[in-house]
């Protein structure tokens, strides 16, 4: 489970931490482990025997993530690549559609539009929609991305979960519309192509005018119904009240004749209160592929635990496709026995964790290059990627992900710059002033200022390296990470003070200490010096690895306060730098990034649409593609016998 | 006695109120206030602010905690940010599955306890006797956790005699009608209940045993079986109405062993998941609900001592 837009949520963060978390992976295993460089095929994963038409495939929901909101405006506090990927965009598509093949691109033959195009010196976007229909009957229009637009420029700054200030939809001057079928945006000023389509124009989805209405009196609408309510600011947000509400009732969702009308391939049969979801094909549905199966599936599940139970007695008949956790990685031979193969499929995300550039002791020292250059000489990678996660990570060393592989990640990035060297972090200490480096030690700052030799500016003489870091409880994975780190840095006279916490506590310390939190990263509130939430940053659904949201100077998720202007810069550029640019200003921000290691990166825990485990696919499922930003496909899916 | 159940219910209501005010001042105690840990990391101050003002959130403390229990006695304990329901319908569709799977448990538990620790008192010290204090230690040393896995390892995965989770309908008919999914978990239950049951029943019934009504009924010839059945199980049950009034708050939390390892979700998961993704209004409603019963297994407890011994008064 992840939430989207948001930090990565840690393996076993959210549900039943601590009683799965005892049992978690050790080194034990890491001699069977598969090999770290498969993170599987970029097509179908083989199946055997011969296509049939029809029958039921069952998806293993992540434990303790259901689905819980279905209306596709989604609200901050439901925003969850549950809600999106595996539950509304399969009735409700998006104008683009990204991340099949395990690639993490656009991919135009799902989208409801045409690629965009672009003119006016990249100011202005045109959207083509292809011949498609919701399942009234009435066609997929240009009246339909009004509606949701006008619902964007009403309701998004308070209602939608993907809003930041001064981009979409802030950066859209007007709309227009000049025919049923396009739809033109008029931007505020320039903007790179592939970042808009990627992280703005993917976000937009076409609702059906059947949902424009304030009360579920009178009679339905339809794009013809004159004084429709969503083109007044008043109107439009009476409709997302009315539409939030009806959402809340989760036990209407397969009867409610507003849910029912969709122009996904899939249409809601049946939504339990525990959150079991049923699918059909919608026959209406104006994509291709059309759905093979007759049924699709969504499973709930309370824990880890109760998963392996029913993967080891159930088998592929209960479960067709499902993710084995990490801890049971031990008996991946047994389980692949069951009838499954084994893959190691992973997002599009990131793991790292911040120090504190603000904390009045520590941020001084924080704020150094050298420092952090020399903390994550102290971070054993290749260690920590094969003996406490068993292979089952993608290396990490800065803000693009390795995994799945793209054009965008660089050589500089892919190849470490600051590799695992107790000597190179203890060269670099002793050589910034600082002496007592060692094991055994405390590293205490004899020189300090601003000068090249010197410990840095704002700190004092005497200050020694002995600081806290916070982690989540309940990993196994990452208290081995922390004590490994612990001992390392011991090597070095940094003293970590390690303490634990839940997950919400962490993740609640970091988030209200960042810079748009509740308290400056500098205010006596925020005495945290570092915190380890276990994992990090998933791009979805801004599909681009670009920095806005976690290193743009007072970004909503830049917990460490970090704050410079060459990166600022070079963020600018990924997001407004011309088309011609794009891959060169990627890297350039990456490499930069990659560089400074604003925040102290580590390997990225495998896993799709779960971190932290295997996905298992029956050998009697066909068409399963992996989906890099977690959004399902079940209508590529197709039983044999 | 009517008196003392109007006194205990007073007193019940000063308590559940204390228990939802601290409960209440712990939600508001979370740094960055309840706002940003619900809306996440993108969460703007204008964001902030309109989500306080239409959850009520901006009010005074006193004032929310006022309108938390206008609503309480309305029978409307908020509403889950997280999952998107009335805490109302998480309750009233998780109660009723954990009472039939935690109850089920309960009552078989008593039924089987009962007659063995008493059976087990009047063959004291002798190898039956033996037998079942074995039986009891183990499954009383035996997490439930554990023993839940090694019945799914043995009936579920190695035989494939029982499904390996609980019957997954949403309703008791639901439920019963795939009876076979009971079986482990309200085993598990069972057996680790039975056993402390069973422990204390026998010691119950070996200090009766030593009573002397007791001697006086077999002095005046009453069968064997009836002075058992008349004399000695009732007084013998009076330490055991009290565990079993005590473990009526078990009903909505001993189940979350269970619905973690049986897949089943129940009030004691959905307890555990709202604490740790901050799901206050969730923790706060199921906390009201544990306090009362809390206060209704005593109470019944106190009847249950009246009813078997006649010599207590209220």
């Amino acid at each position: 489970m992840k939430f989207l837009k948001s930090v990565r949520v840690a393996p076993k963060a959210i549900g039943a931490v601590a009683l799965a978390g005892v049992m978690v992976l050790s080194s034990a295993y890491t001699a069977g482990a598969q090999s770290a460089s498969n993170y599987g095929p970029t097509g179908p994963v083989p199946a055997t025997g011969t296509k049939i038409q029809g029958g039921t495939a069952y998806f293993q929901e992540g434990p303790a993530a259901p689905p819980t909101y279905i209306f596709p405006f989604i609200s901050p506090q439901v925003c969850s690549t549950m809600n999106y990927g595996q539950f509304t965009y399969l009735m409700y598509r998006p104008l683009y559609w990204f991340g099949n093949n395990n690639s993490p691109t656009v991919d135009y033959n799902y989208s409801v539009a045409n690629p965009p195009v672009w003119s006016n010196g990249d100011k202005t976007v045109t959207v083509t929609l292809k011949n498609w229909k919701w399942s009234n009957g009435e066609p997929v229009s240009s009246r339909d991305v009004e509606f949701w637009m006008n619902m964007e420029f009403a309701d998004s700054a308070t209602n939608w979960c993907d809003y930041t200030p001064g981009y979409f939809p802030d950066n859209v001057a007007s709309m227009s519309y000049p025919n049923a079928s396009t739809v033109v945006f008029h931007l505020k000023a320039a903007s790179n192509p592939t970042w808009f389509l990627y992280n703005e124009l993917s976000q937009v989805t076409p609702m059906p005018i059947a949902w424009d209405r304030t009360s579920s009196s009178g009679p339905t609408p339809t794009p013809s119904t004159p004084n429709l309510p969503d083109t007044t600011k008043a109107g439009v947000t009476k409709v997302y009240d009315y539409l939030n509400t009806q959402a809340t009732n989760v036990a209407s969702y397969a009867t409610s004749p507003l849910w029912s009308v969709v122009d996904g391939p899939w249409k809601l049969q049946s939504f339990t209160s525990t959150g079991e979801v049923t699918f059909v094909p919608n026959p209406d549905y104006g994509g291709s592929p059309k759905p093979t199966l007759s049924k699709f599936v969504e499973v709930p599940f309370t824990s880890d635990e109760a998963i392996l139970n029913e993967i080891k007695s159930g088998g592929p008949k209960a479960l067709s496709m499902a993710e084995l956790p990490d801890e049971y990685l031990p008996q991946l031979k047994s389980v692949e026995s069951e009838g499954y193969n084994a893959v190691n499929f992973t997002d599009y995300s990131i793991s790292y964790f911040p120090l504190n550039l603000g904390n009045p002791t520590f941020g001084p020292v924080f704020s150094q290059l050298y420092f952090r250059q020399a903390f994550q000489h102290l971070v054993d990678a290749p260690g920590w990627l094969q003996k406490i996660q068993g292979g089952y990570a993608v290396p990490t060393y800065g803000p693009v992900p390795q995994e799945p592989s793209s054009s965008f990640v660089s050589n500089f990035e892919r190849n470490n710059p600051y590799p695992f060297s107790i000597s190179d972090a203890a060269k670099i200490l002793k050589a910034h002033g600082w002496t007592d480096v060692g094991p055994g030690k405390v590293a205490t700052c004899e020189k300090p200022g601003a000068g090249a030799n010197e410990c840095g500016a704002g700190t004092t003489k005497g200050l020694q390296l002995k600081f806290n870091l916070g982690y989540q409880s309940g990993s196994v994975v990452t208290a081995e990470q922390m004590e490994d780190l612990k001992s390392q840095a011991s090597q070095v006279g940094i003293d970590l003070e390690l303490t634990t916490a839940p997950f919400a506590q962490i993740i609640d310390k970091a988030i209200n200490c960042g810079p748009d939190g509740a308290a400056k990263p500098s205010s006596a509130k925020c005495s945290w010096t570092a915190l380890d939430w276990g994992a990090g940053w998933v791009y979805a659904p801004d599909y681009l690895p670009t920095g806005e949201a976690l290193f743009y100077t007072g970004a909503g998720a830049d917990f460490s306060g970090y704050s410079n202007a060459e990166a600022d810069k070079l963020i600018k550029a990924t997001t407004n730098g011309a088309a011609s640019e794009t891959i060169p200003n990627m890297k350039a921000y990456e490499n930069y990034i990659a560089k400074q290691v604003p925040v102290v990166f580590f390997p990225t825990a495998t896993g799709n649409p779960t971190s932290a485990a295997i996905d298992l696919i029956s050998k009697h499922l066909g068409g399963f593609i992996n989906n890099a930003f977690t959004n399902l496909t079940p209508e590529t899916w197709y039983l044999t016998k | 006695m009517t008196g003392y159940i109007i006194r205990r219910i007073g007193q019940a209501i000063i308590v559940i109120l204390g228990v939802t005010m601290i409960a209440f001042l712990l939600e508001h105690l979370i740094p960055g206030g309840i706002a940003r840990a619900i809306l996440g990391p993108r969460a703007t101050p204008l964001s902030i602010a309109v989500w306080n003002k239409r959850n009520g959130y901006d009010s005074p403390i006193w004032y929310q905690y006022w309108i938390f229990l206008d609503h309480l006695v309305h029978g409307n304990l908020g509403f889950s940010y997280k999952l998107n329901r009335s805490v109302d319908s998480i309750i009233a569709n998780d109660l009723p599955r954990d009472v039939l799977l935690v109850g089920t448990s309960l009552v078989l538990a008593v039924i089987i306890a009962v007659p063995v620790g008493v059976m087990q008192a009047v063959k004291r010290n002798r190898a039956l006797d033996y037998a079942g204090t074995a039986t009891s230690f183990v499954l009383y040393s035996m997490p439930s956790y554990a023993l839940g896995l090694i019945l799914i390892a043995l009936f579920a995965i190695t035989i494939k005699a029982l499904p390996a989770e609980a019957p997954q309908g949403t309703t008791i008919g639901s439920m019963l009608a795939h009876p076979s999914g009971l079986v482990l978990p309200v085993a598990t239950l069972t057996l680790v209940t039975f056993a402390l049951f069973s422990r204390y029943m026998r010691s119950s019934a070996i200090e009766s045993l030593a009573q002397d009504y007791i001697r006086t009924a077999r002095a005046k010839g009453l069968p064997e079986r009836k002075v058992l059945q008349r004399h000695l199980l009732r007084n013998s049950l009076i330490p055991v109405a009290t565990l079993v009034g005590l473990s009526l708050p078990a009903v909505l939390t001993a189940g979350l062993v269970l619905e973690y390892l049986f897949n089943f979700q129940g009030l004691g998961l959905e307890y555990f998941n709202a604490a740790t993704t901050d799901d206050f209004p969730v923790m706060l409603g199921i906390t009201v609900l544990i306090g009362f019963a809390t206060v209704l297994g005593n109470l019944l407890a106190d009847i249950a001592y009246a009813v078997l011994d006649p010599r207590v008064r209220y």
